[in-house]
């Protein structure tokens, strides 16, 4: 069957098409999304200050 | 009963090094995706604050010389802690997290505060009686997996509904310490219970920092920022030590863990992630196990309660206090991490 599928001319541009972009976006975001919810849903960087009310006497030294 | 200081047997000999790399990871992972979340949330709550940390009246005689902080861990559970609390007669304070309140209230132990943090915009209300239950239930196995409340889990419908009444009955007046991170339908539900409420912000990272996002959240609040070490539990404990001043301070279900005897990955909160982000094939990498030394009891804990028990420690260690963890098994010890039994806390401080 693909024998009589065959074109008669060849491109001059190489074409290359781009299998599985959808698939491959929608996995990106799965895994995106998969990895948002380790570590809960609260955002923690800071290790040393227990407590900060904007005071400058309540700040830490460097 | 004499105090035994636990060895930490959760030796990075356990700890295999791509469980680590994830566990490492989780600090910048929680930064990307969730700061934008708490900062409109804070933006959206101002507008609700009107009295924060700093109005609370600080507690005296025997509730201003100890504590104990109640989260909600299998090990509340299984080793009857709430019951051996109120059997004890403990006189000093109880700071009950979000997710232990009903339990309290079932177990006959009224809190002295209760604390919540977390900004998930479905899963937090439940604590609190959920209004919309069924919906915010829709697509989401979370607490399905792994609820640790097995009447919860049998017949949640009904349990919500006792849960909303028992919270409605016991919470009016009750001081609700809340972040301004909460979502808004933890925020109604407060409103609606008549919850005496008290704001505080989150310290999330060095508020000296450019573009800080505790500083800004402060900055649009008005509010005193205490660090949460990303976990309610954690916050609870800072909450006893910074606003309140509580010298002696007792956690208990803080398992950081999971009884590796009853419990399958499935049942753990990041199941579906981890296996997203691994693959199932090295699932168990992330799961390593610890042991309980004054019990023998065999513990698992996953990235998310690595991260959590790491930060825990380095809180700790950046206090200059001790904590006395009362739960009876799980993973948190370390250095300044004292494992005592309940019943030694209670007597020692009453």
């Amino acid at each position: 069957m693909s024998e009589l599928l065959k074109g008669n001319f060849t491109v001059k541009n190489k074409v290359e098409i781009k299998e599985d972009t959808q698939e491959d976006n929608s996995n990106s975001e799965y895994r995106k999304k998969a990895l948002e919810s380790i570590g809960g849903s609260m955002v923690f960087v800071e290790r040393d200050k227990l407590f900060w009310d904007g005071d400058d006497s309540s700040k830490d030294e460097e | 009963m004499i105090a035994q200081k636990m060895k930490n047997s959760l030796s990075n000999n356990n700890i295999n090094p791509n469980f680590k790399k994830l566990a490492d990871e989780i600090t910048s992972i929680g930064l990307n995706w969730h700061s934008r979340t708490i900062l409109e949330n804070s933006k959206i709550n101002k507008k609700f604050i009107t009295q924060s940390i700093s109005d609370i009246k600080k507690p005296f005689g025997k509730k201003s010389e100890s504590a104990i902080i109640i989260s909600a861990g299998p090990s509340l559970y299984k080793n009857n802690i709430l019951s051996r609390i109120k059997k004890s007669g403990f006189e000093g304070s109880i700071i009950a997290i979000d997710g232990s309140y009903v339990r309290c209230i079932k177990a006959g132990i009224e809190p002295d505060y209760v604390l919540t943090l977390d900004p998930h915009p479905t899963r937090l209300v439940r604590w609190f009686g959920d209004p919309n239950f069924e919906e915010n239930l829709e697509g989401d196995d979370y607490f399905s997996r792994q609820d640790l409340d097995v009447a919860f889990r049998n017949n949640s419908i009904e349990e919500n509904l006792k849960n909303i009444e028992l919270v409605n009955n016991h919470g009016k007046g009750k001081k609700l310490i809340i972040c301004s991170t909460a979502p808004k339908n933890v925020v109604e539900r407060a409103m609606d219970v008549g919850f005496d409420a008290y704001w505080w912000a989150p310290l999330v990272d060095n508020p000296n920092q450019s573009e800080s996002i505790t500083r800004t959240i402060v900055n649009e609040t008005n509010l005193p920022a205490m660090n949460t070490g990303g976990t309610v539990g954690t916050a609870a404990w800072v909450f006893a030590l910074t606003t309140l001043n509580i010298p002696k301070i007792a956690v208990v279900g803080m398992d950081l863990g999971y009884y590796k005897s009853d419990t399958s990955y499935l049942q753990t909160q990041t199941y579906h992630s981890l296996k997203e982000k691994v693959g199932e094939e090295n699932i168990q990498d992330y799961f390593p196990e610890f042991t309980y030394q004054a019990t023998g009891e065999s513990f698992f804990t996953d990235p998310t309660y690595y991260w959590y028990r790491n930060n825990m420690l380095d809180l700790i260690s950046s206090s200059g206090s001790i904590v006395y963890n009362c739960t009876g098994g799980g993973t948190l010890t370390g250095p300044s991490v004292k494992c005592v039994e309940i019943e030694e806390f209670c007597e020692l401080n009453n």
